[in-house]
Parts: C-alpha cells; sequence; structure tokens
C-alpha cells in the first residue's frame, strides 16, 4: 500500500514538472546505453545494421505485448493469458487465410474479435466477479489453447505472402513491426497521459479505494486492462505470424515471462498505480538486444541464460535499492 | 448335370484358391496369422511432421489385416500425460505399443511395467534408456550419424576445398544433434570450420528462435560457406535474413519439406550460392517401429532392420536421387519424402 500512496504522491508531483522524468526512465535508458557500448567493444556485430534488422522485429514484439501486460499491472493484475492470446491470433492470421491474401483481413478482424471476447471474459472474472487475476487469467489461458488447437490442430501453417510482407518488410531500411510497436506505444502513452479516462484508469491502478470514493467506476477500467492487453497480444501475434512465415502453433509461450520483464524493469510497480509505457518500450529493446550481445559473443547456451537471468536480476535489484533508500528517507522525516 | 455342377464346383474352388494366395502374397511377411490391436502413442503431436508420421504409422498397421484395432493418443508435450497414456492403453488390454518417448527416460518405467504386463512395447527414434526384452520388446532407433556422413559427404563435393560450417539443431544437448555432428566430423577434416557455437547452435526448432540466432551469425561471421540444419522447414522465415545483409543465401544441407522446396525452387535464381541437399525427414521410422510391433503381437516374421536411416533425398546439383521438389498447390507442411502420398498428407495436415 505504501507503494501505491507513493504512485498517487508521484502524481500530484508530476504536475509541478513541465517534462516529467521518472527515475526507472534513467535506469532502463542508462542501462541500455552500457548494453550498447558492451555491444560496440565485446561484440560489435550485434549492432550492425543487418543484425539490428533481423533483431528488432523481435524487440518490437515483446514491446506489444509488454505495453499490454504494463496496462494489467498497472490496475494490480497479471495477464498470464498472453502466451494463448498471441498463439491464438498466430494461428488464426496463418489458417484462416490459408495462403490468400484477400482472406488476411477478415482474419485479422476475426483475430481481433477473438482478442476481444478473451479480454472481456478475463476482465470480467478479475474485475466483476473478483476472482484472483493469476487464477482467472491461467483459466482463459486453457480456453484459448483450446481454441487454438481448435483452429489448427496444432499444425502451423504458413502465412500470406502479404502479411508477410507487411510484418517482416521494412520501411526506410527500419522494420515494419517497429513502427506498429512505436504506435501502439504513442497511443497508449497519449491516453494514459494525456486524457481523461487515461489519467482515472492510473488513479483506479493507484489506489482502487480512493478511486471508488470519488465515484470512478473502478470495476469497468480494470475489465478494460485485460481487453487492451488482449488486443494488443492480437496485435503482436499477427505480427508474429507474419514475420516468422512459418509459425508453430505455440509461438506465444515464450513471450509470458518477457512480457512481464519488461515492466517491471520499466519500473512499474507489480502493486499497480503509474505506468511507463517509454521505459517498457525501451525494456523491450533492452531485453532483446541483451539475447542478441549473448548470442554475438558467442558463448555456450548455458551462459547465454546465465546472462540474461544476471542482468534482469540486475535490473530488479537497482529498483529495490532505491526503494530501501526511499523507506529510511521517510522514516527520517 | 453332374459334370456341369463339378466344372462350376472346380472353378469356384479356382477363384477361391487364387484370391486367398493374392491377399496372402499382399500381406507383408511381418504380419501374422494372430488377431491383435494396437496404439501409437506419441509424446508430442502438436506439428505437421508428427501428424505425417501419425498417418504412415496409421498405413502401415492397415497393410496387416490381424490388426483388429489401430488407436492414437497425443501427450502434448506433458510428460504425465505421456504416462498415463502407456499405463492407461495397457490397462485397456491394447496388444501392441509403439511409443514415441519424447520425454527420455522419464517414460521409462511406464513402458517396463506395460512390458512386463505382457504388451507388446516398441519405443523409437528417442532414446528412453533401457534395454531389448528387459524393458520393452525392441527399441527401433533412427541413425542420425548416417544422416550426418550424408551431409558432410556432400558438402564435401560442394566444397572441395573446406570451408566455414554454421551447424544449427534443437534444444541444448538433444541427441540428435550430437549423433548428427559425430556424422559430420567422421567425414570433414579440419579444412572444414564449425562456426558456430559447440556443439551446436541452439534453435529449439523454433523458428523465431532460429530467425534470432541466424540473424546474429550472419552479422558476426562475413563467411558462411554452407548451413547444416536438422530442420530445414524452421529455416524458411530466417534464410531471408541473408537479404538483408545484401548476402546469397548459402549452400544447405538439412531435412526435406515442401516450404523449404518451394523456398529454394523461388530463390535459387537470386542467390548464386543457394545450393540445396536434403535427407528424408524421417516420417517413415515409425513404420519399421510398427513392423515390430505388428510381427511381434500376431507372430509374424520379424524384420531384419533394427535402425532406420533416412534415405537422401534432394540434391540441387546433382539432381540424384530426387531434384528439388516443391508442391506450390499442397501445403508447406508436408513431406514429400514421406511414403503417404502428397495428397494424403495434405488431408492429414488440413484435418
Amino acid at each position: 500500500m505504501n507503494q501505491a500512496a507513493d504512485n498517487v504522491n508521484d502524481m500530484y508531483q508530476r504536475r509541478g514538472f513541465a517534462v516529467p522524468v521518472a527515475r526507472g526512465f534513467v535506469t532502463v535508458a542508462l542501462s541500455t546505453l552500457a548494453l550498447l557500448v558492451a555491444c560496440l567493444v565485446f561484440a560489435p556485430s550485434s549492432v550492425s545494421p543487418g543484425a539490428l534488422a533481423g533483431s528488432l522485429p523481435f524487440a518490437a514484439i515483446i514491446a506489444i505485448v509488454g505495453l499490454g501486460q504494463l496496462l494489467v499491472v498497472q490496475q494490480g493484475g497479471f495477464d498470464l493469458s498472453v502466451a494463448g492470446g498471441v498463439s491464438l491470433a498466430v494461428v488464426i492470421a496463418a489458417h484462416y487465410p490459408d495462403g490468400d491474401n484477400a482472406r488476411l483481413l477478415p482474419a485479422v478482424l476475426l483475430a481481433a474479435g477473438c482478442a476481444l471476447a478473451a479480454g472481456l471474459t478475463n476482465g470480467i472474472l478479475v474485475g466483476f466477479v473478483r476472482l484472483n487475476a493469476i487464477i482467472a487469467t491461467i483459466g482463459v489461458n486453457a480456453l484459448l489453447y483450446g481454441a487454438v488447437f481448435a483452429v489448427s490442430g496444432g499444425v502451423p501453417r504458413i502465412t500470406t505472402t502479404l502479411l508477410a510482407e507487411i510484418a517482416g518488410g521494412a520501411t526506410f531500411d527500419v522494420p515494419n513491426s517497429v513502427y506498429f510497436a512505436l504506435a501502439a506505444l504513442a497511443i497508449a502513452s497519449f491516453i494514459l497521459k494525456n486524457t481523461v479516462i487515461g489519467r482515472r484508469f492510473e488513479a483506479i491502478g493507484a489506489n482502487p479505494a480512493a478511486a471508488r470514493a470519488v465515484g470512478l467506476n473502478v470495476r469497468f477500467h480494470q475489465m478494460m486492462a485485460y481487453v487492451y492487453s488482449q488486443l494488443l497480444c492480437c496485435m503482436a501475434g499477427v505480427l508474429l505470424a507474419g514475420i516468422t512465415r512459418e509459425p508453430t502453433a505455440f509461438q506465444g509461450d515464450s513471450l509470458l515471462l518477457p512480457s512481464v520483464a519488461v515492466v517491471v524493469l520499466g519500473s512499474t510497480s507489480l502493486l499497480g498505480g503509474r505506468g511507463f509505457p517509454v521505459s517498457t518500450v525501451i525494456a523491450a529493446f533492452f531485453l532483446n538486444q541483451l539475447s542478441q550481445f549473448a548470442l554475438a559473443i558467442g558463448v555456450p547456451y548455458s551462459a547465454q541464460t546465465i546472462i540474461q537471468a544476471l542482468a534482469l536480476g540486475f535490473g530488479i535489484g537497482v529498483y529495490s535499492v532505491q526503494w530501501t533508500r526511499n523507506t529510511k528517507r521517510r522514516v527520517t522525516k | 448335370m453332374k459334370a456341369s455342377l463339378k466344372y462350376a464346383l472346380s472353378i469356384a474352388a479356382l477363384t477361391l484358391a487364387s484370391s486367398t494366395s493374392a491377399a496372402l502374397a499382399d500381406t507383408p511377411s511381418w504380419c501374422g496369422p494372430k488377431k491383435a490391436t494396437i496404439a501409437l502413442l506419441d509424446g508430442f503431436g502438436g506439428n505437421s511432421w508428427r501428424q505425417v508420421t501419425t498417418a504412415a504409422g496409421k498405413q502401415e498397421a492397415e497393410k496387416c489385416p490381424s490388426i483388429t484395432k489401430y488407436e492414437y493418443a497425443d501427450g502434448q508435450g506433458n510428460t504425465q500425460k505421456a504416462i498415463s497414456d502407456i499405463k492407461g492403453f495397457a490397462a485397456k488390454g491394447v496388444d501392441a505399443l509403439v511409443v514415441f518417448g519424447d520425454a527420455g527416460p522419464a517414460v521409462l518405467p511406464a513402458l517396463q511395467s506395460a512390458f512386463k504386463a505382457g504388451k507388446v512395447v516398441v519405443p523409437y527414434r528417442v532414446d528412453v534408456g533401457g534395454k531389448d526384452g528387459e524393458t520393452y520388446t525392441k527399441f527401433v532407433g533412427a541413425s542420425f550419424v548416417d544422416d550426418g556422413v550424408s551431409w558432410g559427404n556432400w558438402i564435401k563435393g560442394v566444397l572441395p576445398n573446406g570451408g566455414n560450417l554454421l551447424f544449427l539443431s534443437g534444444p541444448a544437448g538433444n541427441s540428435q544433434g550430437l549423433d548428427e555432428l559425430k556424422g559430420l566430423k567422421s567425414v570433414l577434416d579440419d579444412k572444414y570450420k564449425f562456426i558456430n557455437t559447440a556443439p551446436f547452435d541452439v534453435t529449439n526448432w523454433d523458428p523465431s528462435r532460429t530467425q534470432q540466432v541466424l540473424t546474429a551469425e550472419i552479422a558476426k561471421n562475413p563467411k558462411i560457406d554452407v548451413i547444416v540444419s536438422d530442420f530445414g522447414p524452421s529455416l524458411v522465415g530466417a534464410l531471408p535474413e541473408f537479404k538483408k545483409f545484401n548476402r546469397s543465401v548459402p549452400a544447405l544441407a538439412t531435412s526435406d519439406g515442401n516450404s523449404l522446396g518451394c523456398f529454394w525452387t523461388n530463390n535459387n535464381k537470386d542467390n548464386p550460392d543457394f545450393k540445396l541437399f536434403t535427407v528424408a525427414t524421417g516420417n517413415d521410422n515409425v513404420r519399421l517401429a510398427v513392423d515390430w510391433a505388428v510381427a511381434s503381437a500376431t507372430g509374424g516374421k520379424l524384420p531384419s532392420e533394427t535402425v532406420f536411416k533416412a534415405p537422401t533425398f534432394e540434391d540441387s546439383v546433382s539432381g540424384k536421387p530426387s531434384p528439388v521438389q516443391c508442391r506450390a498447390d499442397l501445403p508447406g507442411a508436408i513431406y514429400l519424402s514421406s511414403g503417404v502420398s502428397a495428397d494424403d498428407q495434405a488431408k492429414a495436415v488440413s484435418k
């Protein structure tokens, strides 16, 4: 609760600054810069234009699912159905058109419809039925995997050429998926920080009881967080289907952990409240670049995994240290 | 009247005799007279390779009229379920179990208890430990070392003066990749340099990870002469990375898949170095396992082979045993090297 109260304090203090800079942003930005320097020194190939063109699409995917997870975490919840949501979008985008470009748009709309339904189910279970978010979303994840099997029989199919071109292509030498991620970031940031609905959303996350007391519709906003999350998962899934061209039916599995990791690295409190979309997206780039770095320096697979784990531990540790300092300050006041 | 009746009867007898002998000739030697039921227990059924394999297993079992029932269960990559499938089918009274033991030695106790209960148990392709005749009836392996040897010989042909090799396999430490490497190294000398991390670059056979790994390797290595991969189709999304570096796709030694064949057909003109060599992806491994299981359960003649050797399939350089094949009208996720016809595979994977 202290953390939540802190977040509310932050929100009020924020009004005094023209350009607010969150401390988490500084940390993640500095870490990313340090990583880029390390890449330049130890593994210059990992920051060559070709390598970036190849790896940025995956950073974009992590960023998009991370933004979805961020919105849910802001409401003090968790969306563990990210894996199912992404996988379902992947198989719908690949199976329904079956190679026919003309059927791509209906497929994307169908995927979005499914995401809406999944998000509403999550949201109603958590927001209105008051189920624990972890339990509700694990259940919905199982349902989504049921749908993945129903659509695909567990069998991947090759995506249409149009989707491969849109999601896997590049404009002005920047992978298209990066534009999608930046667009998602711009929309999320603008709505969160500059609209009434976004401000209410953050206030509710920081302190639901106070928000209810001032007459905000807490449950509705909590429900919508899950809807946004699933819609972003759907976007990530459709892009992923195009980027990998021949995706598996379980392509979302490897995204659940990174989606939470980037939210934490982006310094958003797991207790809810203020969210940091820009930091989250930078963290996604950081996480992806870190794995490219590990691949490029050519260490064994075991060491690659350890490097990533250490970096994550370090990232989370940095925030822990700050928390301790704040506590002390509060005590001395 | 009597004479004509005799005549008719003898014709009828002759027809019957000839049709019986025809039926006998069609019945393979491994199919004995005893009636039996068989189940194929998959550790993980969630990809097209497994579906085609399942179809091949069913087709093989159907060749034997003594098999009265063929059943299938998918372990869904869940070791617990795979174990309970084995126990459940044994308890249900199925006579022969053909098991794809993805979980490795974890399924061994279940296999052993089914074997001790008098069932015919034939694990195949994945080494589960244990011994023939003690923990199961017969283990039918695949010779991945031979795949490595086939690739190595082809590489020697296209790169007689040596070169840089990039070897990609599945999860870290998987025995298939290690065996293939053994085969490769038995043929290739020091002129051929492996530029991947030892023993192979880990892709988990996942297309998105393959893409990330390949991106890093292309960026790091200005010269890659040949890529060796034990799951060709997972490269289809990754090979276009070479274009981002303005480089030609190099020679590729791998296993077959329709999507890969079509990728080569569409891209070999723009990529002068893109030569392709494939070994059959091994869907027919299951047939040998089914033969063993059916022979043991029905009292047929045991097959002489105990290890499945994947034949070489496509070679874009010599065109032998086959030039690169592409059926653009059929799904990419089928395997033209399989004994199951392409159209039947298309049906199996489009269910």
